[in-house]
This record gives structure tokens, C-alpha cells and sequence, in this order.
């Protein structure tokens, strides 16, 4: 792989000799990514819609195994290196089924017991052959959407004639596109599980749910009593109600990385602009009220970074605690991206309205994001429920 | 350097220890009824307390009685903060601007005239701010003028914070009046004793008066006391004082965490008027977990700009990000505190001296974050600065003077 980023992963940077290398080896990577969705992502096809970027150069640059074990021909890396892909595609907006498939696929399937067919699914994805979705509830509402009965009534679950699934999932990220599916389930005693189905399987629709954010692709998934085999019915490997929680901070935090990227970006550009748009004789950047309003994107900019690196830190190195840190950068990174760009659209004036001006694109983009995976309030709520009675130690975390 | 997470948590007990058998009880009370020299004297003998602990200057070098890693710092204001531990007031100006500017740009035997005097608690405050300079502080007027082996210092400075008690004072004075004005300006350290010199209190918003005018009428100051070469003391404030101005966030990040922002939750969490709590309000739960997460920001921003500091990797605006980040969360945080408390917050009518910044008079301390909005270059300056030197963008055409 060409940009692959070797075995360290954050978790295992100790000394400060590992802490540069694994920064060495974050800027490396930023670079190449940055450099290859430049010149592939933001073009248009005929009907004006965004292009994703080509799946065989996301195979091919190693990206979609990156927290795939070395054993299945993966990287070995840690949710730090997906973190770095993540924020640079959404500096690019640019449409790529990644998070479906190497974000939330391959940190559903990682949270599994090991065996030989996850295994297996795990080196196809890493290789770019399989492509996947996770279906998991997208909005505010946590309720888990699928149910798992045995196919047979009266048999044990998980007994070997194989499970009946129903259910139906809105917002699923790259569904339309995936191979296969995983839908996080109930089994018949309430435990979540993990089911492996495939789009054209008897009972399973998946249908493309058009938003105003044309960057993303979402479907909505109904499972009306399809029928699978005990071999597709997936156990977690640990607590399977902590398992659910920690995907759900993966897929939210991944969108904040992607919402970082893309107000960085409006950021740019607005600095860019402002520099050389000229009215009453002068450079627009030189008046206060918008030099003072790009500081304001900095600044929003500089703390957004900081809860997410926080966030990234506790998730890569799987800290039990780390809901507080991803709640925090989502709420926090996703409403600055809305704001950011918002002002990028109000700075760059009238061409910031164009469609062909493209700020929309990110506004859109940001928009959406901020409204996945749990919006800011949700993720605020979840917090301050912290504050009900004193803790014992506040101080520790 | 030990900052490993045992390391910590061991240095962590041991500031405890320190702070349960030395942070003097009930001191807030005697604090908010305290007298201006009984003010002066707690606050003398704290940094003695603190100073034989081994943490009254944690940010100094090695060599001057300082050190500590950031990692260290960040844990001693955490536990000095939650233990409601004073704060150095008075000698703020002291141990982080006057040392810095000494350390940076000090000659060796100013550094050693000095450094320790501040260690034994000689006091500082900063003579930049004119009534005619101040954010547009290079146009300051009070000149220095060359006779024999000194100068001969003219003019008036205000909003010196700390002048009636000052055993110095750091000056900005103009030596050459012809030149462009940043490059015409020069570094003093001057004797608060100098015949020639008035200080006169103006008394401020929040009804305190630790802000001064000082009028400086033929103040003699040797030559030995110039900072740097005469006519660069615009850049060697500018070099000194935005790096310093990272540092001095630290504490104050950690005292908004966990002092002010505690205090805030406690109160929400006691029987609101109506019945019921505050806390299990989802509109004050919204607010709470805002606050929280921005101040979590902040203490992440401070301790990287410390951490980047140390490393020379410290970015042109960095300093004004944290600044004007602190100082408007300050406010917001401040602000709402008001709001919750209700109108018995408004029967509180003096702070303790000696408190932080949240003394948990919250009416008045919401007045006070106007102190630091104001200050060491408004809002509005620091906004400009991110915008020019961070950012790249144009400069505004200058309006001849």
C-alpha cells in the first residue's frame, strides 16, 4: 500500500519519540490524502451531481484497511489514522462511500467476536472487494432498529436453522452502494447483535434516500422477515449495550472529523477571498467587520480542534470514558462547522450564493452533519446528565 | 521530567496533601470585609506559603526556583483551584510579566537584582496604557528624555493595575519622538519610589480601586534600568508579552473549570425558587453542558499553547486565541451564572479580595469580565491581531496621525 501508516497507532505512542513519529506519520498521510481528493474529488457529472471519488484509488491507497489487523492484510492502525482520512475528505466534500465501509463497517465488524467469516469480511473490505453499510440508528433516537427471531418458532436463538430479521432503518450511509449490510439488532432476549445481510437478499429493500446534501449518499433499509442463516447472526465480543454506545461515538465522531475538515476549508477560502475581493478601493479583508468575523472562524476553528483531538485520543484508545470527549466534539465541532460556513456563504458576497460559487456544498454538507449520529443537543443532554448529583472525583478526567 | 500518568496522579495527591494543610480556612470571609493593608499582607504571606511549597512560581526556569513540566502546572491550578485556594493577586504582574520580560530581554544583573526581590515579594505593575494610548498603545506620549547617565521620564499612565502598592514598575516611554511611533519607544524598568512620581487610584466598574493613574513628572531612571536597546521597547513588549500572555491562561483556564464552573453546578443542583432543581431543567442542563464543553476547549487550547511555546512551534496568534477566548467565555460563563443565581445574587454586594476571577459573587464578577475584554489589548485588538498575523489578511490602510 502506498500511504499506508506502517503499525503505530496512537494508542501506542508512549514516549516522545513515538508521539513525533506518529505525528510525522499524520502529516505524511494528510498530505498524500490531500493531495489525491484534490485532484479527484468536487467534480460534477452530467446531471451536476458530485462524482464520488473512484473506489479502486481508495482500495489502492490503503485507506479502507487502515484499522484492519496486519493478519487480514490491513494496516494495523488505530481510529487516530482513520481520523486523519476523515478530516481531509471532508475538507474536500468530497462524495466516498468511506465512512460507510472503512469507518463504521469495519468498527462494527472489529467490535464483533473474532471468527472466521468476520474475519473473512474483514480483508475483503480492507481489500477494497466488499463494500459495506451499517445499519444504526442515525438521528436522535437511539432505539436499535432491527429484531432477530429464530426461523423456525420454538427454536433456540442462534440454534442452528438460522434467524428471521424485521425492521427498517432510515439514513443508513452508504447503503445503496454496499455489498453487504450490518444491521445492528435485538436478538428474542433483548441482547444486540449484529446481522449480515445482503441488499438483493429475499426481504431486504434498500432504497436511496435523496437529501439536499448531494456529497452524501444515504438509504433507507426495511428487512420485512428475511431469512439468514446462523452463520450471519453476529455476537458482540464484549458488553453488547457498551458495544452499540461505542459505535455510535465512532459514527459521531468520524462526521465531527469530516465537519473540521470542511470548516477549515470555508476558512481558507474565505481568507482567500477577502484578500484579493476588492471594494471601495480595497481589499474586503482589510475592513474590521470582516477580518474580525474570519477571527471568529479561527478561533471557533482552534477550540473545535482541540475537543476533537481529545475525542479522537479516547476513542482510538478505546477509553471507557470516551462518550464525554465525543460529545463534545460533536456538539461543539458540528455547530461551528454550520456557523463557519455559514459565514463563508455571507462573506464571499453575492458569488457565495451561486451555485456555481460551490460554498453551498459545505453549507449543505455541514448541515447534515451536524444533524447525524445525535444532534448537538442530544450530545449536550447526554452530558449534562453528568451534572445531576456531584461526582466523586471531578477532577480526574 | 516525570509526567507519566502514575507520576501525576502521585504529584496530584501530593498537592492535595499540600493544599488541605495550607490553604487557610474561612480566608474568604476576612477577605471580603479585608481593609487595603490587610489585602497586601494575606497576599504577601500566601506567596511565602506557596513559595516554600515549592509552587508559587511552577512556570520560572529551573535555575530561578521554577520548572515544572506543563503536564505539572496544569495539575497544581487544577487542585489549587478546587480547594478554593487565593490567588496571587497582587504579585500576578510580577511573577509573569515583569519575570518574563527579565528573562527574555533582562541583562544578567537585572535578572539578579530582580528575580529573587520578586521571590521575596517585590511588587510589580505595568505602565504601558495612556489616557490617550490605549489600543492604539504605540501612540503612547510620555517621554523619556536622555540627561547624562539616565533618562528623565514626563507623562501619565493609567489603568496600572496594582500601582498603589508597586515596588516597580514595568514603563514604556517614548525616546525619540521624531521616529515612526513603534520604532521610537523605549523599555524601562522604574523604581516606584522615584522622586516625581504620583499614583491616584480611579476607582472602576465593579466599585474597586486596584486600577491607578500614575503621573510622572522629571522621574529620573538610570540607564542601567533600559530593557533592551533604546527605541526597541515596542518589540520587546511584543516578544515578551504574548507568549507570556499563554502562560498566565493556564491557571486562569483551570480556576474557570474547577472553581467557577463547579460553583455554578452546586448552585443549580440546590432548590431552585419554584421548586424543584435548576439542574434538572433542560434549559439550564443545555446551557451547563455548553459551558463545559467550551471550557474543556479552553483548557486544551491553554495547555497547547504551552506545550507549543515550550517547543518554539507557537503560531503568530496563538496568544490572542487564547486571550480573547477566555475572556468572552469568562463573560458568557459569568453572565449566565447571573442569570440562574436570580436577585439574591444581587444582594452580594462586595467580592472577597484575593478570589479569582468566579468569586461566586456572580453580579460581580459578571461587571468584572469586562476586566479582561478591556485590557491588555481588547477584544477588538486581539481580533485584529488573529486576522492579520494569523490569518494573512490585509492590514488597514494606516491614518497618518
Amino acid at each position: 500500500m502506498s500511504a499506508g501508516p506502517g503499525t503505530a497507532g496512537a494508542a501506542g505512542a508512549s514516549t516522545p519519540q513515538d508521539v513525533d513519529d506518529l505525528r510525522e506519520l499524520h502529516r505524511e498521510l494528510r498530505d498524500v490524502a490531500r493531495d489525491m481528493l484534490r485532484k479527484t474529488a468536487g467534480r460534477t457529472g452530467d446531471d451536476e451531481a458530485p462524482v464520488p471519488v473512484d473506489w479502486s484509488l481508495l482500495a489502492g491507497s490503503g485507506w479502507l484497511g487502515l484499522e484492519v489487523p496486519e493478519e487480514l492484510d490491513g494496516a494495523g492502525a488505530t481510529f487516530a489514522e482513520v481520523a486523519v482520512v476523515l478530516h481531509e475528505i471532508g475538507r474536500a466534500a468530497a462524495s466516498s462511500g468511506y465512512l460507510g465501509s472503512a469507518v463504521l463497517g469495519v468498527g462494527a465488524l472489529r467490535l464483533l467476536e473474532p471468527g472466521a467469516g468476520r474475519d473473512e469480511l474483514l480483508a475483503a473490505v480492507a481489500a477494497g472487494e466488499q463494500r459495506l453499510a451499517v445499519a444504526l440508528p442515525a438521528g436522535d433516537d437511539v432505539t436499535i432498529p432491527f429484531h432477530v427471531r429464530p426461523a423456525t418458532p420454538g427454536d433456540a436463538p442462534g440454534a442452528g436453522g438460522g434467524a428471521r430479521v424485521d425492521g427498517t432503518a432510515g439514513f443508513v450511509l452508504d447503503a445503496a452502494e454496499a455489498d453487504q449490510l450490518l444491521l445492528v439488532a435485538l436478538d428474542p432476549t433483548g441482547v444486540p447483535v449484529v446481522v449480515r445481510v445482503r441488499p438483493d437478499d429475499p426481504g431486504v429493500t434498500v432504497t436511496g434516500q435523496p437529501v439536499v446534501d448531494e456529497t452524501r449518499s444515504l438509504g433507507a433499509v426495511t428487512v420485512d422477515g428475511a431469512v439468514v442463516d446462523a452463520g450471519s447472526v453476529w455476537q458482540f465480543g464484549t458488553d453488547p449495550q457498551e458495544s452499540v454506545r461505542r459505535l455510535l461515538d465512532r459514527a459521531a465522531l468520524a462526521v465531527a472529523c469530516d465537519c473540521l475538515g470542511l470548516a477549515e476549508a470555508m476558512l481558507e477560502a474565505t481568507v482567500d477571498y477577502a484578500g484579493t475581493r476588492r471594494q471601495f478601493g480595497r481589499p474586503i479583508g482589510s475592513f474590521q467587520a470582516v477580518k474580525h468575523a474570519c477571527a471568529d472562524m479561527f478561533v471557533r476553528i482552534s477550540v473545535g480542534r482541540e475537543l476533537l483531538a481529545a475525542g479522537v485520543a479516547a476513542v482510538a484508545s478505546d477509553d471507557p470514558q470516551a462518550g464525554v470527549a465525543v460529545s463534545r466534539a460533536k456538539s461543539y465541532v458540528c455547530v461551528a462547522a454550520v456557523d463557519v460556513a455559514g459565514r463563508a456563504m455571507q462573506l464571499h458576497g453575492g458569488i457565495g450564493y451561486t451555485w456555481e460559487g460551490g460554498v453551498h456544498v459545505y453549507l449543505k454538507r455541514a448541515l447534515l452533519g451536524r444533524a447525524l449520529f445525535g444532534a448537538p443537543a442530544a450530545h449536550r443532554a447526554r452530558l449534562a446528565a453528568r451534572f445531576a448529583e456531584p461526582a466523586d472525583d471531578p477532577l480526574t478526567e | 521530567m516525570n509526567t507519566s500518568t502514575e507520576d501525576l496522579a502521585e504529584f496530584r495527591a501530593e498537592v492535595r496533601r499540600w493544599c488541605r494543610e495550607h490553604v487557610p480556612a474561612d480566608w474568604r470571609r476576612a477577605q471580603t470585609v479585608a481593609g487595603d493593608a490587610e489585602f497586601v499582607a494575606f497576599q504577601q504571606a500566601w506567596f511565602q506559603e506557596l513559595r516554600t511549597g515549592g509552587y508559587a512560581v511552577p512556570h520560572w526556569p529551573a535555575e530561578w526556583g521554577g520548572g515544572m513540566p506543563a503536564a505539572q502546572q496544569v495539575v497544581l491550578y487544577q487542585e489549587l483551584a478546587a480547594h478554593d485556594a487565593p490567588r496571587l493577586v497582587l504579585g500576578f504582574v510580577s511573577i509573569h510579566h515583569a519575570a518574563s520580560t527579565l528573562l527574555a530581554a533582562g541583562t544578567d544583573e537585572q535578572r539578579a537584582r530582580h528575580l529573587p526581590a520578586i521571590l521575596d515579594g517585590e511588587i510589580w505593575v505595568q505602565g504601558f496604557s495612556e489616557p490617550e494610548a490605549g489600543s492604539d498603545l504605540a501612540g503612547l506620549r510620555t517621554t523619556a528624555r536622555r540627561e547624562g547617565d539616565g533618562f528623565v521620564v514626563d507623562g501619565q499612565k493609567l489603568w496600572a493595575s496594582g500601582a498603589a502598592h508597586a515596588d516597580w514598575c514595568l514603563l514604556l516611554a517614548r525616546t525619540d519622538p521624531a521616529a515612526p511611533k513603534r520604532r521610537g519607544i523605549s523599555y524601562f524598568l522604574m523604581d516606584m519610589r522615584s522622586p516625581g512620581l504620583d499614583v491616584r487610584p480611579v476607582r472602576n466598574a465593579a466599585g474597586e480601586s486596584h486600577f491607578c493613574e500614575i503621573f510622572l513628572n522629571g522621574v529620573v531612571i538610570p540607564a542601567e534600568n533600559l530593557v533592551g536597546p533604546v527605541n526597541q521597547g515596542w518589540q520587546v513588549a511584543q516578544a515578551t508579552l504574548s507568549a507570556e500572555r499563554g502562560m498566565t491562561m493556564l491557571e486562569l483556564a483551570e480556576r474557570l473549570g474547577n472553581a467557577g464552573f463547579r460553583w455554578l453546578v452546586e448552585a443549580c443542583r440546590g432548590p431552585a425558587p419554584g421548586g424543584g432543581r435548576l439542574v434538572d431543567d433542560p434549559r439550564v442542563q443545555d446551557r451547563l453542558a455548553e459551558l463545559e464543553t467550551e471550557i474543556a476547549g479552553l483548557r486544551a487550547l491553554c495547555l497547547g499553547l504551552v506545550e507549543r511555546h515550550e517547543a518554539g512551534t507557537a503560531g503568530p496568534a496563538d496568544a490572542s486565541v487564547v486571550k480573547l477566548y477566555y475572556s468572552e467565555l469568562l463573560q458568557r460563563t459569568m453572565d449566565f451564572a447571573v442569570e440562574v443565581a436570580g436577585l439574591p445574587a444581587h444582594t452580594e454586594l462586595r467580592k472577597p479580595a484575593s478570589s479569582g476571577w468566579e468569586s461566586g459573587a456572580w453580579v460581580l464578577d459578571f461587571i468584572g469580565s469586562w476586566e479582561w475584554t478591556i485590557p491588555g489589548g481588547t477584544s477588538e485588538i486581539q481580533r485584529t491581531i488573529i486576522g492579520e498575523r494569523g490569518l494573512g489578511l490585509p492590514r488597514e490602510p494606516v491614518v497618518p496621525a
